[in-house]
């Protein structure tokens, strides 16, 4: 099935032809192998980089910049721009950020990615390019569906417009930021002031650099370069040297790993793109010393959007509400006296038929055993005439309700104008019988 | 259905149903729902086809927010392909003035504003071609933004074609720019063409620019219209939640460009499919359970809520789960659940559920196997109203309740709308660019034309309000009614005692209006659909003029499966009734009156007229929607009078697979109503009025080339020498104007009788708006005629009088109705065909308004 995100960052990574392929890097050494440094992080889980020549290309049902290869072309599987966005995924997974900043975002890409996850409240992404900016920003607003089923947190996403080498305090107090293949597109002058502002200013607590590994290079036909507006390409060591040297001058710790595996027999070139963790010492950014900076606005805001979620009251109760709606509905139906003949088990416990040839539906919520004995000794609902009354106390015994309800007297004051409740508030009161029931007697 | 009647008895509208064709006539009676009537824009992938769809009503399948602008485009020129069908031109007694000028002059404001801009503006088309060639969208439009020649200008570009509200300095432009991988991509962008203001091409750009406007209001895009996601309006007991938001359009009107916008709703679902079909189970039980769940979940329209994305439902997959494989583009294989962790971080939390199958769209000029895509339903919201949802009177009802606006509130909300356009800086930022500036709300002068007399049998009556006349003519005797000597009651043992006090009511009333009613045969009945058509095939002989049936539930199949006999297959008039609307304490008489005139008329009896001063004119309706059960059939009825007081119809239902079918089944009704015109008056009418309804966007082309020709041509045949003389109109229940009159400082839904004929029309058209119905609490919509073909040369004064009577003369409503009444009994008999019946009724029944 199509994925909703179509990655648009071109795969600057062209092809090796068989001749280059003899190893060319003895004179680097053996560290940099790819035995060499294990990252502490998956990278090996990321990607399964040793694909064949001729693999084909599914770039063109991506819809994404690349164009087909030529045949002989070998591909990185997934490409490797998305196993870069992979590693970065697995990264916030791990170690749950709140803010994240993506320096260079380009067309957003990476942002969409990590917007999806729950543990973020905070997403930048900052760019150079303000048409790219506003050309894709749109499609981080949130969807349909996030107004239907609310996220937990909050989530507010910002694209500024702004260069990476200048000072914006909004950005400051962040726990990731990342900066994919972004380096190589400094002069030198940029590239001196980087850290400087990156590590030194910034400081967030964990810094992520991405670059092209150029001792890869041989195994692409006559590549000098992987983008025209790249200044240079380093080589791990180059790479490592810089990165050690900015680690430690800032007080970070850094760890050395890469994503796209070098082919069968020329695994000393080492990953195609080389990467650097650093992370702070001594922990996260405390909010004292962010506050204790000066406001310091350059960077150009482009899109902003906030996402609704159960924190912001209307979404809570309209969560909640439904939740509860629901919950009744379900209990209601179970109570529905039957015309016909009892087919069974029937009511709100789901069927289990095992064994039986025929495919047979069996689903609806399952709970625990903790989970369903709480139910069962909470107060049942019951009729008064043509009145169906469900307690609030059983309603808080589903582990769906009181994930969002903590008691009573909080779901009863979110609840009260939109659900009809019994007299002293204790049960939510509907019809027993309604509309729907008639077209389903059989 | 017998919620029908009951809500007619109590002359409450019942809402329009979703379930009704898109721009057909709805509820006849005073409503207003002001629900959006956005396209169905699911058909994405599908444009092309017909625009006649089913649950666009409520604008809620659809939900394409991924569309690009030139898939809208095509919507687009739909519309335009109507607008350059000038069938005014062709019509020599309005082509200098198409206006009336009778009536009492009333000043209205409309949700109509100007668009300024500078006298020679102008649009620049540009064409671009890349070297070498690049086939992906996205790469050619994000080099062409790129290039800083373009920056900072005003510009809508789609991949090929480049507008600019500037002209460049040289027709041909060539610029480079480099890939991402180094590789030189030369660009040429050629002048193609310079665009007055006034060209459709422009009307469409202009259009984009204003999408762009609302979506920087932070307004989400549906459709074409844009909704505010975060002031929704909740109705939990039905699981709905509605947006409150605006449809837009820029389009040249009489004589100048304007910005059209009205309130809309959109109606969301709190539901997802995993929600709905554990409640199935649990209603249904297992036994019956797979087999309930495809037939009501095949065939909707699902939004995935990870990429918003509309899928239809083509079938459900009970053998696969969550926890099984599929392949992934790259050949590999992994878990669904393992797929939505890693794609969307998303927890599938119900192991069990099967899988939903959607065939997926194919992409444009992709000739490759269509592909089966597998959704989860926890995953899968369900959107819009399912054809049973909208028989719910009480969900209608709360729907109805919510969005219901008063013209002040309409108002306030347009003045907040051209208020933020105005004050957003982004918004006036990309209006400046392109030269444009927004301007004043329109005003304009319509006419009341004066308000109509009823004709009783031996009394003239001038009510006090034309929106309905029962409590002037409690007294008086209908025009003509047949004695009901032989006929039927079926009740259950239940409703036995009920039915009786009923039938004393029944008798006394219709005995007041001029109504003999004998006492029937009253048949006891078990209490289940079956048993109910077991009696009627029973007792129902050739003698027998009437069935009344009081049932014992709303359950559908009872209504359907005894209209499906009694009008098909043993035609029969019927009378439905729900046992519950008999109980109702103090309702008894006006029960009993408005289904003693319903039996009336389905006897073939007259109840009330106008005056005609035509006197010799038959009146046509026609209406077109699709049938509820196999969608590809269209359900076309025709209603025309039979006499020159306009009292007694022919009535007729065909039903038809494609457009060209529909022109050539009106040529067979036609010969048919004129025959039988012939029979009656012996003679042929003098002239002949056509009110066409049911027509989409795009369709007015096919109508003038083929429906037009078949009409004639069926009235040239029909007689060797004279042949009657012919006008065709349009008629539209949804049209984006609204008017209102000022008064009091604020505003009000204009006077019935109210006409518009300038500014709000349409240079092209001989066209008009009449405001025939009442909304006690809402905002009244005008209904928009289009008259495409009149060689009556019937003044404009005249014809929009004769619009007018005819509205007061749908039996089924002591009031004036939105529609001229053939066009309403052309509606209601394909309402019925389509949702009950499926197959053509009796040509026996044509004679008598058995629909009713």
């Amino acid at each position: 099935m199509a994925s909703g995100h179509t990655p648009q960052r071109p795969l600057p990574d062209a092809k090796p032809t068989p001749r280059s392929r003899e190893p060319r890097g003895t004179e680097l050494g053996a560290p940099w192998d790819s035995r060499g440094p294990r990252p502490t992080v998956r990278a090996h889980e990321v990607g399964e980089p040793r694909e064949e020549a001729q693999a084909q290309c599914s770039s063109v049902v991506d819809g994404n910049f690349e164009e087909v290869p030529r045949e002989t072309a070998i591909q990185f599987k997934p490409p490797l721009y998305r196993q870069r966005y992979q590693f970065v995924k697995n990264l916030v997974d791990q170690h749950e950020p709140k803010k994240v900043a993506d320096l260079g975002c380009g067309d957003t890409s990476l942002l969409r990615l990590l917007k999806v996850n729950p543990c973020i409240e905070l997403l930048v992404g900052v760019d150079i390019n303000e048409d790219k900016l506003r050309w894709r920003g749109d499609s981080l607003a949130p969807f349909m569906g996030d107004f239907l089923k609310p996220r937990d947190l909050n989530l507010t996403i910002i694209l500024y417009h702004g260069s990476v080498v200048e000072r914006d305090s909004r950005l400051l107090g962040f726990d990731l930021i990342t900066c994919i293949e972004l380096i190589e597109h400094l002069d030198s002058g940029d590239l001196a002031r980087f850290p400087e502002v990156v590590f030194g200013y910034l400081s967030p607590s964990m810094i992520v650099i991405s670059t092209p590994n150029s001792e890869f290079n041989p195994l692409f036909p006559s590549v000098t370069l992987r983008d025209s507006d790249h200044k240079f390409e380093w080589t791990r060591m180059e790479f490592q040297t810089w990165a050690l040297y900015v680690a430690n001058r800032y007080d970070y710790s850094v760890e050395f790993t890469g994503v796209g595996e070098p082919p069968a027999g020329a695994e000393n070139v080492g990953y195609c793109t080389q990467i650097g963790i650093f992370q702070k010492n001594g922990g996260r950014a405390t909010e004292a010393c962010v506050s204790e900076q000066h406001d310091q606005h350059v960077y150009k805001a482009v899109f902003t959007t906030s996402y609704p979620s159960l924190q912001q009251e209307r979404f809570f109760k309209l969560v909640l509400v439904n939740e509860v709606s629901q919950q009744v509905e379900s209990l209601r139906v179970s109570h529905l006296p039957r015309r016909k003949e009892q087919d069974g088990e029937q009511g709100d416990k789901p069927k289990d038929i095992g064994g039986s040839k025929a495919p047979v539906p069996c689903f609806g919520p399952v709970f625990t055993e903790v989970e369903k004995a709480k139910i069962e000794n909470s107060p049942k609902p019951f009729c008064v005439g043509d009145k169906f009354f469900v307690p609030l106390q059983r309603l808080l015994a589903y582990p769906r309700l009181n994930r969002l309800c903590a008691n009573e007297e909080m779901m009863r004051s979110v609840i009260a104008d939109s659900i009809p409740l019994s007299s002293d508030g204790s049960a939510v009161v509907t019809d027993l019988c309604n509309y729907f029931d008639e077209q389903f007697e059989f | 259905m017998s919620g029908r009647a009951r809500v007619k008895a109590r002359g409450i509208a019942r809402s329009p149903s979703a379930t009704e064709v898109g721009r057909t006539q709805a509820a006849p009676l005073p409503t207003s729902v002001d629900l959006s009537n956005n396209e169905a824009s699911s058909s994405n992938g599908f444009l092309g086809t017909s625009r006649i769809s089913t649950n666009d009503k409520y604008g809620i399948s659809s939900g394409d927010a991924g569309s690009t602008s030139m898939e809208r485009g095509v919507k687009n020129k739909q519309d335009f392909m109507d607008l350059s069908i000038c069938t005014r031109e062709k019509l020599a007694h309005v082509r200098d003035c198409k206006t009336g000028s009778s009536g009492i002059p009333v000043k209205l404001v409309t949700n109509l504003f100007n668009l300024d801009f500078p006298q020679d503006w102008q649009l620049y088309q540009y064409h671009v071609t890349y070297v070498p060639d690049l086939a992906s969208r996205r790469l050619r439009i994000a080099l062409l933004y790129s290039h800083s020649e373009l920056s900072n200008k005003a510009k809508a570009f789609d991949g090929a074609i480049l507008f600019l509200s500037q002209k460049l300095e040289e027709k041909v432009t060539e610029l480079s720019s480099e890939t991402q991988r180094g590789e030189t991509i030369k660009m040429t962008i050629t002048l193609k063409r310079e665009l007055p203001s006034s060209s459709p091409v422009c009307i469409q750009v202009f259009n984009i620019i204003f999408r762009k406007i609302l979506k920087k209001l932070s307004m989400y895009q549906i459709g074409r219209n844009f909704y505010n996601p975060s002031e929704p309006v909740e109705i939990p007991q039905h699981k709905l939640s509605l947006w409150p938001g605006f449809a837009i359009s820029v389009s040249y009107f009489e004589s100048k460009l304007l910005f059209s916008a009205d309130v809309s709703y959109k109606v969301l679902r709190n539901e997802t499919v995993l929600e709905f079909m554990t409640a199935l189970c649990r209603r249904t039980g297992l036994t019956c359970f797979t087999q309930t769940c495809e037939k009501q979940l095949i065939g909707l329209i699902v939004l995935t809520r990870y990429n918003n994305r509309t899928y239809s439902i083509d079938d459900i997959d009970w053998s696969v789960k969550p926890t099984h494989t599929f392949q992934k583009r790259d050949g590999t294989e992994i878990t669904y659940v393992d797929y939505y962790k890693q794609q969307y971080d998303i927890t599938v939390s119900d192991l069990n559920q099967p899988m939903l199958v959607s065939l997926l769209k194919r992409k444009r000029n992709d000739n490759s196997e269509a592909r089966l895509a597998h959704l989860i339903p926890e995953l899968c919201f369900l959107t819009g109203l399912t054809d049973q949802a909208t028989s719910d009177f009480q969900l209608m009802k709360a729907v109805a309740e919510k969005t219901r606006l008063p013209p002040s509130g309409r108002q306030q909300r347009l003045a907040r709308l051209v208020d933020n356009i105005q004050r957003n800086t982004n918004a006036r930022f990309e209006l400046e660019t392109w030269g444009l500036h927004f301007g004043s709300q329109i005003s304009l002068t319509g006419r009341v034309v004066p308000s109509e007399k009823i004709l009783m049998q031996d009394h003239i009556c001038q009510p006090v309000s034309a929106a309905d006349w029962s409590k002037d003519v409690r007294t008086c005797k209908i025009l003509n009614a047949r004695s009901l000597n032989t006929w039927l009651i079926l009740c259950s043992d239940r409703t036995e005692y009920v039915a009786e006090s009923f039938l004393n009511c029944l008798r006394r009333v219709a005995g007041s209006m001029g109504f003999n009613v004998d006492y029937p045969k009253i048949i006891k009945v078990q209490e289940n659909p079956a048993a109910f058509v077991r009696a009627v095939q029973q007792y129902v002989d050739p003698d027998v003029q009437l069935v009344m049936c009081i049932l014992p539930s709303n359950q559908k199949t009872y209504y359907d499966s005894i209209k499906k006999y009694l009008s098909s297959d043993c035609p029969v008039p019927s009378q439905c009734v729900l046992a519950r609307t008999l109980n109702k304490q103090g309702m008894m008489m006006s029960i009993a009156t408005k289904i003693a005139m319903q039996m009336t008329c389905k006897l073939g009896g007259e109840l009330w007229a106008v005056e005609i001063p035509l006197k010799s004119l038959m009146v046509v309706g026609i209406d077109v929607c699709k049938d509820a059960l196999s969608k590809d059939v269209m359900v076309v009825g025709c209603v025309a009078s039979v006499n020159p007081g306009i009292t007694r119809w022919f009535s007729r239902c065909i039903l038809q697979r494609t457009m060209t079918d529909v022109a050539d089944c009106l040529k067979v009704f036609m010969t048919g109503a004129l025959n039988k015109w012939y029979k009656y008056n012996h003679d042929l009418p003098a002239r002949i009025v056509v009110y066409r309804a049911g027509v989409g966007d795009g369709q007015l082309k096919t109508l003038v080339e083929y429906e037009v020709p078949q009409l004639l041509s069926s009235v040239a045949e029909s007689s060797s020498n004279t042949s009657s003389r012919l006008s065709v109109i349009v008629v539209r229940k949804k049209c984006m104007p609204r008017f209102f009159t000022e008064m009091n400082r604020t505003v009000q839904n204009p006077p019935i009788g109210t006409v518009v004929d300038s500014e709000a029309t349409r240079n092209e058209w001989y066209d008009f708006y009449l405001i025939s119905q009442v909304a006690c609490r809402g905002t009244v919509s005008p209904t928009y005629y289009n008259v495409i073909y009149d060689d009556n040369g019937l003044k404009p004064d005249h014809m929009q009088r004769l619009t007018f009577k005819l509205c007061h003369l749908y039996y089924n409503w002591p009031g004036i109705v939105s529609v001229p009444a053939p066009c309403q009994y052309a509606h209601k008999l394909t309402f019925l065909v389509a949702q009950s019946i499926h197959k053509e009724p009796s040509l026996e029944l044509a004679n008598h308004l058995f629909y009713l």
